[in-house]
C-alpha cells in the first residue's frame, strides 16, 4: 500500500517535471504544500508557468479544478456563488460559484479588492462558504493555489499579513536556466503536454498520503532546532516581527511531508532547511525595510546564525 | 598491557638518568657502569639494532647484580646499601621497558630514588636539580599515557610543566603549614660518615687535629652587631679530670651530683640563633655565659649547653648570653673543691716546684700567679699546629723543653699549675672566633676554630676565664684561626683546596660570602624550617591549639582544592559527559585542525559525509559514523546507540592513525592550487 502510494507520488513528480522543465524543486515544494493540506501562493511575473503548475498539479493528483481570473471589479459572489429566484418553484436557489471544486486556481489574486480577497479567506480557512445566511460545505480535499504578481507592479492590492498567513507556502518559479529554455523553445506546445499528463493518484490515496505525512517522526533534536530557529526570528534585530506559533506548526508540517517524499520516516534538519524559505519567507519582514518581503535574505541569515546542534 | 610510544621510551631513559645522576658521587664503580650501560642497551633496542634480551640474559644480570651488591656492601643494611639496591633494580627494569605497566613501576621507583638524594646532599643546587629531575619524571609519566602512535616529545613536557605550575601553590602551602613530625622509623646511618668535632677527652694534640678540617661546626645569627672577636668564646665542654696525660670529663654520675652555678651579676646581654651542624654528640655551644637554656635543651654541668639526645641532624635554637658576667662566689662545696683540685699523685715534679715558687712570690693570690704564668708563656713559647710529641711527664716536657704547643697545651698546663698550688681550675673546650658574614648577619664557626681555655675559681669573684693562648699568640684571639695558621702546612691539610677558598680579600672572597649567605638562609629557612614553623604559626594564629592548627592546614588546602574542582566542573559543563558526545567533540576538534569546518546549518551527518568525500582515507568510518549518528539523533533508534559508540571509537582511531596522511594531502592540494 505504502509502496503504491510512494510510487504514485513519484510518478506525479516526474510527470510534472516533464511539463515544467528544470523546476524540480518548485514542483516538489508545491506538491509538499498540497500533501501537507496547505494552500499555495505562487508569486511571479506573468508568463513564468504559474498556471501551468497549478493545472498540472490538479491533473496528476486527479483533482477537479476550477480557475478564476481575479480582476479589480470582481465581487465575492463571483467566486462563492449566488442565490437566484426561480419562478418555477417560487424560491431562491443557490447557484454554486467556482469555489466549489477540489482545487481552485486563483489567478492574480492581488488584482482584486480586499473584499473579494477576504471572501476567499473564509473558504480557505474553514472549508466552507456562507451565502445569504446559509453555510455550504466545500468538497474535500480543497486546495487553493493562488498566483500573484510582485507587489511592486501597477494596479495591485497587496494581501494583508493575516491573509498571507493562510497560505502554507509561498514560492516563485523564476526564469528557466538557458539550456532548459532552449529545450522549452524547441519543444512542443505546453497545452498539449499538459493534456497528456497522467492521473497518478486517486482522491482516497491522496488522503492516505496526507495522513502518512503527518506521522513522520520528529525527534527532540529536530524539534529543538526548529524552536531555536523560530526563537531567533523573535529575538533578532533583523526581523521586525517573528514567526508565530502557527508559522512554526506550518514549518513542521511541511518538513514532515518533505521527509516523506524523501522516503524517510523521520525528520532531519535538512527537511526543515529545505522548506524554511517557502514557509516563513512571507511570514517575516526585515526590520530595516518593513515594506518589502526580503524573505530569502533573512532565511539565509537565519541558517547561518542558528546552529543545528545547538 | 598497552604499549608505550617511542617518544615515551626516550623519556623513560632521560628520567632514569636524571634520577640516578646525583648518586654517582658515592655509588660503587660497577653500579655506575650499570647505570650507563642499561640505558645504552635500551637505546640500541629502541634503534632496532638489538632485540630485547633473552630471559636467560636477564636472569644472569640479576644474579650478577645481586652478587655485586652483597660483595660491595657486605650484608650492611645501611642507607647506602638500600639506595644502591633501588638504583640497581631501576637500572635492570630500564632494560625491559616496553609496556605502560613496566614504565609505571620504573617511574614510581624513580620518584623514590630522587627523594633519597636528600639523604646524601641537601644544598640548594641539589634541591633545584631534584626539582628538575622531578619535572622530567612527571613528563615521562605523562608521556606513557599519550597515544602510542604519537611521537611528539614536547607535548608531555608542556603538559607536565603546566601541571607542576598548578601544583606549586599547593606545595608552598604544605611546606609552610604541614606539621613536621619526627621520623616514624629511622634509617641506620653509615658508620664511616662520622664527623669531626670536639670530643669528650682532651690530650694536648687533640684539638690541633680539628684544624685540619674546614668543616662547618655551627653558625650563629645576630640581629645586631656581633660581639667583638675577643669576646667570641663559644663554651661547649668542661674538662675537670686530669690523669697526667689527658683531660677528661667527670663520669656522668659525678657530674649529676654537682650543684648548679648561678650568675649573680650580668650585663651586655646578646641574643642569637645557633644553627648547629649534626655532630653525633650531645653537647652544644653557647657564648660565655648563657643565661638560660633554650627550649628542648638544658643547661648542664658547669653551665654548658646539652641536648638529651645525640645531635644527628641540623638543629637550631635561640640563646641569650651575658658577655659581662660574674658567677656566684659562694664557697665551693667539699666535693666540688676536691673535683676541681684533682691531680695525679705524682709526676711533673718540676712544674709543681715552679708553681710553688711562683705561688709564694704571688703571696698566695691567684691573680698575680696567673699573670706570672702568662708572662712565662710570653717568653720564648711558640704557638704551632705541629708541636713535637710529648712523652712521660707531658707538662714538664712542654714547659721546660719543647715550649711549642697549641691551645690545648697551654690551657692544660695552666690548669695543672693552678691546681698544684691549690686553686680550683678547669679546662673549657669549645670554639673561639668565627667569620662574620655581613650580608645575612651571622658568624660562621668551623672546626678549625676549636679552642680550649681555662677557668679558675677565686673566693671573691667565682669562676674567672683566662685564655693562656692569648698571651702567646694574641692574633689567634683577636683575629681568626685561618689568618694565624695560613702559613702552617698542617692547617687544613685534609682539604687543600679550602685554603684557596678561605682567602679574606678580593672578589672571590666576596663572592664566597654571598654564596654562603644564600646557603645559610637555605639551611635556616628551608632545611631547618621545623623550628621556625611553630614561631610563624604562633605569630599568625596566636596561641596554638589543635583546632586552629587543623583549620590553618585545611583552609588553604580546601581553598586550592575548591579552585581546582571549580575549574574541573566548569570544564565538565562545557564538555559533554557521555562518551559519545565527548568522542564526537574530539572528532570535530580534530577535523577542524585538519581544516574541515562545520557550517552552523550543517547537520553532523551531512558534515561527516562531506569530509568523507574529501578524505577517502577515513571515508569508511566517517560514513558509518554519519549513518549511526543520524539514526540515533534523528530517527531516535535506541538500538543504534551501541553501533554509534563503536563508530565513534573507530572513527577516532582512524583519524589518529591517518592524521599525517590527511594533513599531507591537504597541504599538497593547497600547493597544487
Amino acid at each position: 500500500m505504502t509502496k503504491a502510494l510512494a510510487s504514485g507520488v513519484d510518478d506525479a513528480l516526474s510527470a510534472l517535471e516533464k511539463v515544467l522543465l528544470g523546476k524540480r524543486r518548485q514542483v516538489r515544494l508545491a506538491l509538499t504544500c498540497l500533501l501537507s493540506q496547505g494552500h499555495l501562493l505562487i508569486e511571479d511575473l506573468p508568463g513564468m508557468g504559474k498556471t501551468t503548475l497549478a493545472h498540472g498539479l490538479a491533473r496528476v493528483l486527479g483533482l477537479e479544478d476550477q480557475r478564476v481570473q481575479f480582476t479589480s471589479d470582481m465581487l465575492p459572489a463571483d467566486i462563492i456563488g449566488v442565490s437566484v429566484f426561480e419562478s418555477g418553484s417560487g424560491e431562491f436557489r443557490f447557484h454554486a460559484g467556482p469555489v466549489f471544486c477540489q482545487l481552485l486556481l486563483a489567478d492574480e489574486i492581488n488584482r482584486t479588492t480586499p473584499k473579494t480577497q477576504s471572501a476567499l479567506l473564509e473558504a480557505m480557512e474553514e472549508g466552507q462558504v456562507t451565502a445569504d445566511g446559509h453555510s455550504y460545505r466545500l468538497p474535500k480535499p480543497f486546495f487553493v493555489i493562488a498566483t500573484q504578481n510582485p507587489v511592486t507592479q501597477y494596479g495591485t492590492f497587496p494581501l494583508p499579513e493575516s491573509q498571507l498567513d493562510r497560505f502554507l507556502m509561498r514560492i516563485s518559479l523564476g526564469y528557466p536556466a538557458p539550456e532548459v529554455e532552449r529545450e522549452l523553445l524547441a519543444g512542443g506546445d505546453t497545452r498539449e503536454r499538459l493534456d497528456g499528463l497522467p492521473r497518478c493518484l486517486k482522491p482516497d490515496q491522496l488522503i492516505e498520503v496526507q495522513s502518512q505525512c503527518r506521522q513522520v517522526h520528529a525527534s527532540a533534536g529536530v524539534i529543538d532546532y526548529l524552536q531555536r530557529l523560530i526563537q531567533y526570528t523573535r529575538d533578532s534585530d533583523l526581523f521586525s516581527y517573528g514567526v508565530s506559533p502557527r508559522g512554526g506548526l506550518a514549518l513542521l508540517r511541511c518538513a514532515r511531508t518533505w521527509a516523506w517524499l524523501d522516503g524517510r520516516n523521520h525528520l532531519v534538519p535538512e527537511d526543515i532547511q529545505q522548506v524554511l524559505e517557502p514557509v516563513i519567507g512571507h511570514r517575516v519582514r526585515p526590520a530595516d525595510d518593513i515594506g518589502s518581503h526580503a524573505g530569502a535574505r533573512l532565511v539565509n541569515e537565519l541558517l547561518a546564525q542558528v546552529d543545528v546542534l545547538g | 598491557m598497552r604499549q608505550i610510544s617511542r617518544a615515551a621510551v626516550l623519556w623513560q631513559l632521560i628520567a632514569f638518568i636524571a634520577v640516578v645522576l646525583p648518586h654517582f658521587g658515592w655509588l660503587p664503580w660497577w653500579l655506575i657502569g650499570l647505570c650507563v650501560g642499561a640505558p645504552a642497551l635500551r637505546l640500541m633496542i629502541h634503534a632496532g639494532r638489538w632485540p630485547f634480551p633473552h630471559w636467560s640474559i636477564k636472569l644472569a644480570l640479576v644474579v650478577a647484580v645481586s652478587g655485586g651488591l652483597l660483595l660491595t656492601f657486605n650484608r650492611d643494611t645501611g642507607m647506602s646499601a638500600t639506595v644502591a639496591l633501588l638504583v640497581a633494580g631501576l637500572a635492570l627494569k630500564m632494560i625491559e621497558i616496553y609496556h605502560r605497566r613496566d614504565a609505571l613501576v620504573l617511574l614510581y621507583v624513580a620518584l623514590f630514588v630522587a627523594a633519597t638524594t636528600f639523604l646524601f646532599y641537601q644544598s640548594i643546587g641539589v634541591a633545584l636539580y631534584v626539582m628538575l629531575a622531578l619535572g622530567v619524571v612527571i613528563t615521562a609519566l605523562n608521556s606513557i599515557f599519550q597515544n602510542p602512535m604519537q611521537n611528539d616529545m614536547m607535548r608531555p613536557l608542556r603538559r607536565s610543566g603546566r601541571l607542576l605550575l598548578f601544583s606549586l601553590p599547593m606545595m608552598l602551602v604544605l611546606f609552610l603549614l604541614f606539621p613536621r613530625i619526627g621520623p616514624l622509623w629511622s634509617i641506620p646511618l653509615d658508620r664511616q660518615a662520622a664527623r669531626s668535632g670536639l670530643s669528650d677527652t682532651m690530650s694536648p694534640g687533640e684539638i690541633s687535629q680539628l684544624t685540619r678540617s674546614d668543616e662547618l661546626a655551627f653558625r650563629a645569627a645576630f640581629s645586631d652587631a656581633p660581639p667583638l672577636p675577643s669576646q667570641r668564646y663559644w663554651r661547649s665542654l668542661v674538662y675537670s679530670h686530669f690523669d697526667g696525660r689527658r683531660w677528661t670529663r667527670e663520669p656522668w654520675e659525678q657530674r649529676a651530683r654537682l650543684e648548679d652555678e648561678r650568675l649573680i651579676d650580668e650585663s651586655s646581654p646578646v641574643t642569637y640563633e645557633v644553627i648547629y651542624e649534626p655532630s653525633r654528640r650531645r653537647w652544644l655551644v653557647a657564648l660565655d655565659q648563657p643565661a638560660v637554656a633554650p627550649r628542648d635543651y638544658r643547661l648542664g654541668y658547669a653551665r654548658t649547653l646539652v641536648s638529651d639526645r645525640p645531635v644527628d641532624r641540623r638543629i637550631n635554637y635561640e640563646v641569650t648570653s651575658y658577655l659581662q658576667y660574674k658567677l656566684s662566689p659562694e664557697l665551693l662545696s667539699e666535693r666540688k673543691r676536691a673535683l676541681f683540685l684533682q691531680l695525679p699523685e705524682a709526676g711533673n715534679e718540676r712544674a709543681r716546684a715552679l708553681a710553688d715558687q711562683w705561688w709564694r712570690a704571688a703571696q698566695q693570690r691567684p691573680e698575680p700567679f696567673v699573670q706570672q704564668v702568662l708572662n712565662y708563656f710570653r717568653g720564648d713559647f711558640s704557638y704551632t699546629l705541629t708541636p713535637p710529641a710529648l712523652q712521660g711527664d707531658t707538662i714538664d716536657q712542654f714547659l721546660f723543653e719543647t715550649r711549642q704547643g697549641f691551645c690545648g697545651h697551654y690551657a692544660g698546663a695552666l690548669a695543672f699549675l693552678l691546681r698544684s698550688v691549690g686553686v680550683p681550675a678547669r679546662v673549657v673546650g669549645g670554639y673561639q672566633g668565627g667569620e662574620w658574614n655581613p650580608y645575612e648577619g651571622y658568624l660562621t664557626v668551623r672546626q678549625y676554630d676549636a679552642h680550649a681555655w681555662v677557668e679558675y675559681w677565686q673566693p671573691a669573684g667565682g669562676w674567672v676565664r683566662v685564655d693562656p693562648t692569648a698571651a702567646v699568640s694574641p692574633d689567634r684571639v683577636e683575629g681568626s684561626a685561618d689568618q694565624v695558621f695560613a702559613q702552617d702546612p698542617a692547617f687544613l691539610s685534609e682539604t687543600p683546596l679550602a685554603r684557596l677558598r678561605l682567602g679574606q680579600d678580593g672578589w672571590l672572597a666576596e663572592l664566597r660570602r654571598r654564596a654562603e649567605a644564600i646557603n645559610f638562609n637555605w639551611h635556616r629557612w628551608v632545611l631547618n624550617y621545623q623550628g621556625q614553623q611553630i614561631e610563624l604559626l604562633k605569630g599568625l594564629l596566636g596561641q596554638l591549639s589543635m583546632v586552629k592548627m587543623v583549620l590553618a592546614m585545611m583552609g588553604p588546602v580546601a581553598l586550592i582544592l575548591a579552585a581546582v574542582a571549580w575549574f574541573q566542573l566548569r570544564d565538565r559543563r562545557r564538555r559533554p559527559s557521555d562518551p559519545i558526545s565527548r568522542g564526537l567533540t574530539t572528532i570535530l576538534k580534530r577535523l577542524e585542525r585538519q581544516g574541515f569546518q562545520r557550517h552552523p546549518s550543517e547537520p553532523l551527518h551531512r558534515f561527516l559525509r562531506r569530509v568523507a568525500e574529501a578524505a577517502p582515507e577515513v571515508a569508511d568510518p566517517l560514513l558509518r559514523l554519519a549513518q549511526a549518528d543520524e539514526a540515533v539523533r534523528y530517527a531516535e533508534d535506541p538500538g543504534q546507540r551501541d553501533t554509534l559508540l563503536s563508530a565513534v571509537k573507530a572513527c577516532q582511531n582512524a583519524l589518529a592513525r591517518n592524521t599525517s596522511v590527511i594533513h599531507k594531502r591537504i597541504e599538497d592540494e593547497k600547493a597544487g592550487r
